[in-house]
């Protein structure tokens, strides 16, 4: 049927091509018919939410497996029914493009009503951070104000510290320049009752000392006491004086007892050496002794040697055999 | 025969100090050109655990110039370790000792010098304040460094109060401004003293330097290289320049904030402004001066609390009356004290 048809329009395409309408019209029912022929649940949209079963508990799936099946029964009594008519495929697609229709003229309304839930969502944000900032402002505020009823020293120190810090040149400058301040706030805030002895000392108690820090200053320079009259005044501090030396690392030779050891050290290292020199010197004049000696042995010694042998030769002649010579003849 | 036992020489156990790949420490510092002070840390009789504990502490704190693993037998006196520190370079010995009141503490200067009698009224280990922080900290090369000391109420004190400082601060080893580096400045030793209570805090802490004026999400984002979180954000400039409370501590130090001048790790660069942080660690004592004295545990009492003993002689040594030499290296001071702590300390010289 396909292909007679398709022949058909073949042939007569060539004849005449006012003849679109009658020839769309017939295509059009025929894919009407096509439509027909599929099932409505196949080739609609859905428009429901598909039934989600998975998520339920077992009341809940039972009586909704209960419901599909009574969905199923209806349908197919519907489907089957000679009485009631048939809706086929194609009613429900006409339906649903009048359903389109109507609706593309309030489009427009829906999408202002989409709109505004976000735009409460953002509202509701913005109150959530505001609130939360809001109490962070609060908390700030209470700090400055624990803040602001603080003690002056705890600010002090921090500056103090700061002075320890800065490096370069020498601390002795800045840490000057600091207790200046300290010295004029303290000043203020003590009561007139006090003395100003008192507000000297107060104010030199809290002064910071620091580690040894090399300057490149002579920190041994010593000063030149006075001579006190009393004796024991004298020793204390004189006492006093070697304590701080020695804490300071500087060597004090105080203790006469370690004084006269180091002297008897001293003396017998001296009398050591001299005793070494001396053996020295005769350890020599005993070498050289002996090898004189040995020498002038020597020499004696060839001497005689010298000697006896002219005496030899001497007697050779007399010991010749038949001489008749001197001592032995008459 | 116990005659010829005596007489055998007492050696103290020192392990040296030099470790496997390690030179030994040097004596003389090469900055400065000053002695480096050592010192050894140790105890006189038996203590009881938490005394051991800051014995500990008190040598973890004087590190590196100290001997760790420092061991001491019962036998061994106070000439032992004296006779060892002479080679060693040892400078100043820390005392712990025990009396019935207190715990004690001397400092003393070898191989004369003077001894400060401290009692420690109330003491802290490390290990509990520790526990008491939220986020404890110890960085590796905390103890490779001598710590810096700040001594504040000592000035305008007497000549004990004078000597005290000068005596803690030789204790740690100098510092050259011109050359010392800001990285190795990283504990701190603070000594206070409490002019009414005539009590000296000591405390331990570990600086801290942390830039100032950034924001405290960038902040922890650089130093700890955790990947932020992103998810609500809608562009990486929110997370930039969200505006943020700074925390509590932050706001309170504006005046402890330092301009570094140089480099000291990626997030600290020079010329910028930080914020200078202390965390406390260590030992923490409340220590109180009781006695001067002018030699090592021995010579004249130049300064006492408790006013008695100070120059308390035998009336034999009084009538010899020669007082040109005012080290005396006398036993008799002690015996003629009567206060119990006195005692005990006579006790402790004996046992010497």
């Amino acid at each position: 049927m396909q292909m007679g048809k398709k022949k058909d329009k073949a042939l007569n395409e060539s004849e005449s091509t006012i003849d679109m309408k009658p020839m769309i019209h017939e295509n059009a029912q025929f894919f009407d018919k096509l439509v027909e022929l599929i099932p409505a649940r196949f080739y609609l949209p859905d428009e429901k939410d598909k039934p989600w079963f998975q998520g339920l508990s077992k009341a809940e799936k039972a009586s909704a497996k209960k419901q599909s099946r009574e969905n199923i029964k209806k349908a197919r009594r519907d489907r089957l029914d000679p009485e009631k008519s048939t809706k086929t495929t194609l009613d429900l697609l006409k339906e649903n493009l009048e359903k389109e229709k109507s609706n593309m003229d309030s489009d427009g309304e829906e999408k202002e009503i989409e709109v505004r839930p976000i735009m409460s969502d953002l509202d509701g944000g913005e109150e959530r951070s505001v609130t939360y900032e809001e109490l962070r402002g609060s908390l700030r505020s209470k700090i400055e104000e624990l803040r602001g009823s603080r003690n002056i020293p705890s600010s002090d120190k921090g500056k103090k510290r700061k002075n320890e810090r800065n490096d370069k040149k020498g601390n002795l400058q800045k840490k000057q320049k600091s207790d200046g301040v300290v010295e004029e706030k303290k000043i203020d805030s003590i009561n007139d009752e006090h003395n100003v002895e008192k507000d000297i000392v107060e104010e030199a108690a809290n002064k910071l000392i620091f580690s040894r820090v090399k300057l490149g200053d002579n920190e041994d320079k010593r000063e030149d006491s006075k001579k006190e009259s009393t004796k024991s005044e004298l020793l204390a501090k004189h006492s006093w004086k070697s304590a701080m030396d020695r804490a300071a690392g500087i060597k004090v030779h105080d203790n006469p007892k370690l004084l006269k050891q180091s002297i008897q050290k001293e003396k017998k290292r001296h009398q050591k050496n001299a005793e070494k020199w001396h053996e020295r010197v005769e350890t020599m004049k005993k070498l050289k002794a002996e090898k004189q000696q040995k020498r002038s042995e020597n020499i004696a010694d060839k001497i005689h040697q010298k000697k006896m042998l002219r005496i030899a030769k001497r007697e050779k002649k007399l010991l010749r055999p038949g001489f008749e010579g001197r001592k032995g003849s008459t | 025969m116990a005659r010829f036992r005596n007489q055998r020489k007492n050696k103290v156990f020192v392990k040296p100090i030099v470790k496997k790949n390690q030179q030994q420490q040097p004596n003389v510092d090469h900055i400065t050109g000053n002695k480096i002070p050592k010192s050894f840390v140790f105890s006189r009789g038996k203590l009881p655990g938490p005394i051991r504990q800051l014995q500990m502490d008190l040598r973890k704190l004087m590190l590196p110039y100290t001997a760790l693993n420092l061991k001491e037998k019962k036998r061994n006196n106070l000439k032992d370790f004296l006779n060892v520190a002479g080679p060693m370079g040892v400078t100043h010995f820390l005392i712990l000792s025990k009396t019935e009141t207190s715990p004690v503490l001397r400092v003393a200067k070898t191989p004369q010098g003077p001894t400060l009698t401290f009692k420690i009224q109330e003491y802290s280990l490390a290990v509990d304040i520790a526990q008491s922080q939220l986020r404890p900290r110890c960085p590796q090369d905390l103890f490779k460094n001598p710590p810096l000391i700040v001594l504040s109420g000592f000035a305008a004190g007497d000549e004990h109060l004078k000597l005290t400082t000068t005596v803690f601060k030789n204790i740690f080893p100098d510092i050259d401004i011109n050359t010392v580096k800001l990285s190795s400045c990283q504990r701190i030793v603070c000594l206070n003293y409490n002019k009414d209570t005539k009590f000296i805090d000591f405390r331990h802490y570990s600086i801290r330097l942390q830039p100032v004026g950034v924001s405290r999400r960038i902040r922890k984002f650089v130093q700890n290289h955790q990947v932020p979180d992103l998810r609500n954000l809608q562009d990486v400039s929110d997370f930039v320049t969200k505006a943020g409370y700074g925390s509590e501590s932050e706001a309170d130090e504006e005046a402890a904030t330092v301009t570094l001048t140089s480099d000291l790790s990626r997030v600290n660069r020079a010329s910028t402004k930080s914020a200078v942080k202390l965390q406390e660690i260590g030992p923490r004592m409340t220590l109180q001066l009781t006695k001067i004295e002018g030699g090592l545990c021995s010579g004249e009492v130049m300064f006492s609390e408790y006013g008695n003993g100070g120059n308390k002689k035998k009336p034999d040594s009084e009538e010899d009356g020669d007082n040109d030499d005012e080290m005396k290296d006398s036993d008799e001071d002690n015996e003629g004290e009567d206060s119990e702590e006195d005692i005990g300390e006579s006790e402790e010289d004996e046992e010497d």
